[in-house]
């Protein structure tokens, strides 16, 4: 396997882009990669997009060669990626193992998704799922695994807030953030409860936008004037789904970071940032553990003690995370590496972690029989 | 059942899905939750699957009737309508059936909505989740409290 390396990162501010297109917002974050890079379109020679519901909501199809050929990208190998909230994660891989197989050696990878709704509306990601027709809401599976998690390790509420007043905190140092506005754990309490325990403040919002990297071979990386940044590792894995499970965690989580950090040859405590899918409150507090960031149980405690803050000892989501920055669907799992590129190269403006040298991107997505569907761990490595 | 003008039953109802339990029944008739169990593992599947995931063909899956007593695994209480109509605040949440060793996905009725709790024994009722666009009841199942 050949290794590869990130040479381009860009995205458009994560938020509410009504009057703007599909295709114009990936037309922007590609843009921003490619000159970000200092490559030609035309040196491209594949090109991966993640997207998740544009046939739902837009009914939209073929999202990446509309995207690319925005930037004049046309005729290549050309992928649309589906898996959810790791659409964008996947294509990630994709594009990846295209360079590390010895196929190509410089592509795009895209991320794009428009889930803005009409106010109060909830993402209705379609009825093929017997639950969801019985009133599943991706709210509620939360609410779920919350109080499971409560009740097992005593989790307190105000420990789950935190979370998102510190992603509100990072969101307001980061231009890209949809918010840039900062809460109080009473704040984020007092909001109105979407599906007990977790609240307004407590999940991430609808939102468009887009984000795009360009990869390539070291030979090609090697001659290029850019800061280049290496993949360490690529994992995606699926769901058990085992039907009596312990939804305190996800095991799916657990054998995607396992196999990250045995690629990449090393642990958790040599990780020096993190971005996860803190779609929830509760979410980021089980990633901690998943991770191996803190012991089982004791992700409460982590988030309450500061160290997952950006002066942490393990800052978590600088960018702000899904619930400041923003979740539009097939664009997070990009956006996420984008953010970590920046902040290896030392380009995180008020949010940079103070010389980081190894970053984890995690993202999951979808439902599936009380489990999640696909589960991404990359490892970014500033060599 | 309703008749219209030229005496012609009109079905007022659909199921949420076919094949999930039987429906109608008769008063005296209990509810049950229509699933399969493969006879090598054992293993039961609600919905019913038509290959065991575990033993693949040498499985072979055999129609059961689920218990209808539960004992709540996790519950919440959702504050908005559900994009597919089922209108807040509701209760839904996973049922342990502790005679099928099974666990299912079921809306929580019968009660406050808040008032429900983990643990808590609970039975399978039959009843309308809904009323679709055109005003026919959608048929589904839920879990009310034990009295």
């Amino acid at each position: 396997m050949r290794e590869v390396f990130i040479v381009g990162a860009g995205m458009t501010q994560f938020g509410k882009h009504t009057d703007r297109s599909l295709r114009d917002l990936g037309r922007e974050a590609c843009l921003n990669a490619l000159r970000d890079a200092g490559v030609k379109p035309k040196k491209i020679e594949a090109g991966y997009c993640g997207n998740a519901l544009a046939p739902a909501i837009q009914g939209e199809t073929g999202v990446g060669q509309n995207v690319f050929w925005e930037v004049g990208i046309n005729e290549i190998p050309i992928v649309n990626v589906e898996n959810a909230c790791a659409s964008g994660s996947t294509a990630l891989r994709e594009g990846w193992m295209a360079i590390a197989s010895g196929f190509y050696d410089m592509v795009i990878v895209a991320g794009v998704e428009k889930t803005v709704m009409p106010k109060g509306a909830m993402l209705d990601v379609g009825a093929a799922e017997l639950e969801t027709k019985l009133g599943d809401v991706f709210p509620g599976q939360f609410a779920l695994i919350a109080q499971k998690h409560m009740e097992r390790y005593g989790t307190t509420r105000e420990q789950m807030a935190k979370v998102s007043v510190k992603n509100h905190f990072n969101g307001t140092l980061n231009p890209y953030a949809q918010f840039q506005k900062q809460f109080t754990v009473e704040e984020v309490l007092n909001s109105p409860v979407v599906a007990d325990p977790l609240t307004l403040f407590s999940c991430c919002p609808n939102s468009d936008g887009a984000a795009a990297l360009i990869l390539c071979s070291k030979k090609k990386a090697q001659r290029m004037k850019v800061r280049a940044v290496r993949i360490a590792a690529s994992i995606l894995t699926s769901g058990t789904y085992s039907n009596q499970r312990d939804i305190t965690g996800w095991e799916i989580e657990k054998r995607a970071a396992e196999g990250a950090y045995q690629m990449a040859s090393l642990g958790p405590k040599d990780v020096d940032l993190v971005e996860v899918h803190d779609a929830f409150t509760i979410s980021e507090i089980i990633h901690y553990e998943d991770l191996g960031l803190c012991a089982p149980g004791e992700g409460g405690r982590f988030v309450e003690e500061g160290a997952t803050e950006l002066s942490g000892r393990i800052p978590v989501n600088p960018s702000g995370g899904l619930l400041a920055k923003g979740h539009p669907v097939g664009a997070s799992g990009v956006a996420q590496v984008v953010e970590i590129v920046w902040q290896l190269r030392g380009e995180a403006g008020k949010r940079q972690v103070k010389n980081p040298r190894v970053g984890l991107a995690q993202i999951m997505g979808g439902y599936k029989e009380g489990d999640t569907r696909a589960c991404t761990v990359h490892i970014l490595i500033k060599d | 059942m309703e008749k219209n003008s030229l005496n012609e039953t009109i079905q007022t109802w659909s199921l949420v899905e076919e094949g999930l339990f039987e429906y109608p029944i008769a008063d005296n008739q209990v509810p049950a939750l229509l699933a399969n169990r493969c006879t090598k593992c054992g293993k039961t599947f609600f919905p019913k699957r038509s290959l065991c995931p575990y033993c693949f063909e040498k499985g072979e899956m055999k129609e059961i009737r689920l218990d209808r007593r539960g004992v709540i695994y996790a519950c919440t209480v959702v504050h908005r309508n559900s994009p597919t109509g089922i209108v807040a605040p509701y209760a839904y949440g996973y049922v342990d059936i502790p005679v099928n060793k099974v666990r299912v996905f079921g809306l929580f009725v019968g009660s406050d909505p808040s008032s429900f709790t983990p643990g808590q024994e609970v039975q399978l009722v039959i009843e309308p989740i809904k009323i679709d666009h055109q005003g026919k009841q959608i048929i589904g199942y839920k879990f009310k409290p034990v009295s």
